[in-house]
């Protein structure tokens, strides 16, 4: 079947690949400060990143591995919650990120 | 919470070994929260259906556990395509041949359903089928298993990823005759002819044999004569200027439609009208006569099946050289044709 441009899925493929990039800045900009998964899914939903739990532990943890997230089990409320903040190699890839995605904005508003 | 633990149990079972209890403590902690968030703004415990329809937001157990598993698969995006061509090849060579064969026997031995099926045409092709369908999944199994080797071995060699551009095969032009089969239809053709005029009634072999054909033979000699010249004559114009053309072939479908039309029409014509042997009794050759063309006869479904596939492939590059064929598209050489080729 053929769809049209504006079929609601083409437009959801295309926008999930445009914010999957983002997201990752986004999470680790946002773990600049410490903070635990649901804390870190609230803020990022209020600033208009909104991520599914399925989407984002996953990422916490593929970040993890690659060392630029570090995380630790604490007990808060009677509750055992996993912090996550940004590792020494973390701040620096943000700091990389920004500038080229700083770049990439540059380049997309002279285009458009 | 009996619900939510069965859904963190049934994620479990899904999850990496080595992870399983560090992301259900995770996400349990995580869905928990959500909870405790609803039923604050609530004011009131969640009951079972507003969990329901948490976890159902959450995703299939099985779903959002294949989210922390690396991505896998068993034949990779570069090596797919390769597969999907050897899958196709190995269903054109074995699936076309075995297709005909089946119609062969059927056409053949139309006792062979009452033999072996008990007389159900439907319980005869089962009978056949079963073994083509068997056979297909090993052949099938045994290329998947392959491509999965290689997937490995490609994964690690990374053999794909070294390779030379100035090895490209040449850029293939359908609408070009090769000579050497402009020569081969050639010589083929001039040995046909050269064997046909001799097959006038009565045809004698040695001193012995003797057969004699209907007086509709004519028709077919004559036929099948004139056919076979105009082939020797378009391939010699093809040796010469090797590209299709539009005239070349309509002249190409023409001929070999009416080849197969005369072929089909050979097939029942009971063409043989009596066969002599000096050596053997003269009932005995008229059973012969008989079964010869009673086996023609018999043949006639499959000349009209292969009489459609020639049809159906001079008129698919009939189609091909319209849509290609730079004079129709407004005397545009497009594809590079050198123009004095064209005829």
């Amino acid at each position: 079947m053929a769809h049209s441009p504006e079929t609601p899925g083409t437009f959801d493929n295309l926008r999930l690949e445009l914010r999957r990039g983002c997201l990752v800045l986004a999470v680790l900009a946002e773990l600049r400060s410490e903070q635990y998964g649901y804390t870190l899914r609230k803020a990022l939903g209020e600033r208009g990143m909104a991520i599914d739990e399925g989407t984002l532990y996953p990422l916490l943890r593929r970040l993890e591995s690659q060392r630029l997230l570090v995380s630790e089990w604490r007990e808060v409320d009677k509750r055992n919650k996993r912090f996550y903040r940004l590792s020494p190699d973390g701040k620096l890839i943000l700091k990389q990120l920004l500038a080229e995605w700083q770049s990439i904005n540059r380049s997309l508003n002279g285009i458009l | 919470m009996e619900l939510l633990d069965r859904y963190l149990q049934a994620v479990k079972f899904w999850l990496p070994p080595m992870q399983k209890q560090d992301i259900i403590e995770e996400l349990s902690e995580d869905i928990r929260s959500q909870i405790e968030e609803k039923e604050t703004e609530l004011g009131r415990k969640l009951n079972r259906g507003e969990v329901e329809t948490i976890l159902k937001r959450l995703g299939r157990p099985v779903l959002v556990a294949s989210r922390y598993s690396p991505q896998q698969y068993l034949i990779g995006p570069l090596q797919f395509p390769i597969y999907r061509l050897v899958l196709q090849i190995v269903a054109l060579c074995y699936l076309v041949p075995w297709v005909l064969v089946w119609i062969v026997i059927i056409t053949m031995d139309p006792d062979y359903p009452t033999r072996h099926a008990g007389g159900s045409l439907l319980r005869a092709l089962a009978s056949l089928w079963g073994p083509l369908w068997l056979t297909a999944f090993f052949a099938v199994g045994a290329v998947t298993i392959t491509f999965a080797v290689l997937e490995r071995v490609q994964a690690k060699s990374g053999f794909l990823e070294e390779w030379d551009p100035g090895k490209l095969p040449a850029v293939r032009d359908p609408n070009r005759i090769s000579r050497a089969a402009s020569i081969f239809e050639l010589a083929a053709g001039t040995v046909f002819a050269v064997w046909w005029v001799q097959l006038r009634s009565p045809i004698v072999l040695g001193q012995s044999v003797r057969i004699t054909l209907a007086p509709v033979w004519q028709y077919f000699f004559w036929g099948f004569l004139i056919l076979i010249l105009i082939h020797i004559a378009a391939s010699g114009v093809n040796l010469l200027r090797p590209y299709w053309t539009r005239a070349r072939a309509g002249m190409r479908l023409a001929t070999d439609t009416a080849g197969a039309a005369l072929f089909c029409w050979l097939c029942r014509a009971e063409v043989l009208a009596a066969i002599s042997v000096s050596t053997v009794a003269p009932a005995k050759t008229v059973e012969i006569t008989n079964a010869i063309n009673l086996w023609m006869s018999r043949s006639f479904p499959i000349a009209v099946i292969v009489a459609v596939v020639i049809a159906a492939f001079d008129l698919h590059r009939m189609i091909r050289v319209k849509t290609t064929d730079p004079r129709l598209a407004g005397g545009v050489a497009a594809g590079g044709w050198p123009t004095s080729a064209l005829s």
